[in-house]
């Protein structure tokens, strides 16, 4: 995997996690019960997937390049 | 909308992660970098959405939460029904319970699971009010369990020692004879409708 490549992903599990931290923005704005179990169906596994898509570019970054 | 503090949190985490998506060719070629990037799009968001999240069910407790579906509001002003029969406008004017959760309160189930079933009959509400409608009759899931009176009553003095309740105490304890049998009014809503109301000067 390249620089490149492992920039792309980390810039993509960003993306993700930035967009769950904005959707639980915009419920705290306007807090109702639908919004806050948006917040919590939608914006909670957006951050955790986009932690996770960060992990797995960093792990297999390491892998290829024979540090594990 | 949530306390400030909260929704400045969210925008600086926010802030971070987009600082941190335009530094990601910088940060990615450098040991301290990778661990800011850790950092920022890992834990950062992590702890703010576990953070945002748990003070969301916290305040999913509370009486205003509860009142903010048009449904309850009539069940909302029974709270302050001129009534000292009424259970909801007795420990509500009395102060027996907590006025910032005295929904929660009585209505959720004490004991392990108490709270996680309360969370997801909560689920139900908000899916009837926004998906498939809120019954005529607005009714509880299941008898009100002697329990949750139980759990504050237990060993009060007031309680045991009462002439009404001790020939029925066994009973009570263990369920077979309803609270409610007694206690039948729950809710005042004839004053609610009547527009007959207390309020504390």
């Amino acid at each position: 995997m390249t620089t490149v490549d492992v920039t792309r992903k980390i810039r993509r599990s960003a993306v993700v996690a930035g967009l769950g931290l904005a959707l639980q923005l915009a419920a705290a704005l306007h807090w109702t019960p639908a919004t806050f179990i948006l917040s919590a169906a939608i914006g909670l596994p957006l951050v955790i997937a986009g932690g996770a898509m960060f992990l797995a570019a960093v792990w297999r970054n390491m892998r290829d390049k024979g540090a594990l | 909308m949530l306390p400030l503090q909260l929704i400045v949190a969210l925008v600086c985490g926010l802030a971070i992660v987009a600082l941190l998506f335009w530094g990601a060719k910088l940060l990615a070629g450098q040991t301290i970098g990778r661990v800011v990037l850790l950092v920022g799009v890992v834990a950062l968001p992590l702890l703010l959405s576990v953070g945002n999240i748990s003070y969301g069910i916290h305040q999913s407790s509370t009486t205003a939460f509860c009142l903010s579906c048009h449904e309850m509001r009539s069940y909302g002003k029974s709270l302050f029904a001129d009534s000292r029969q009424a259970l909801a406008a007795v420990h509500y004017q009395n102060r027996l319970v907590d006025r910032e959760t005295v929904c929660y309160s009585c209505h959720k189930d004490y004991a392990m699971f108490g709270d996680v079933t309360a969370k997801l009959n909560g689920l139900r509400h908000v899916w009837a009010h926004y998906v498939a409608g809120v019954p005529k009759k607005i009714a509880l899931y299941r008898p009100y369990p002697n329990s949750n009176c139980l759990h504050c009553h237990d060993d009060m003095r007031r309680f045991v020692e009462g002439a009404a309740h001790r020939p029925i105490l066994g009973a009570l304890y263990a369920g077979t004879t309803s609270c409610l049998s007694c206690h039948r009014s729950a809710h005042d809503m004839a004053k609610v409708e009547a527009g007959d109301l207390w309020q504390a000067q």
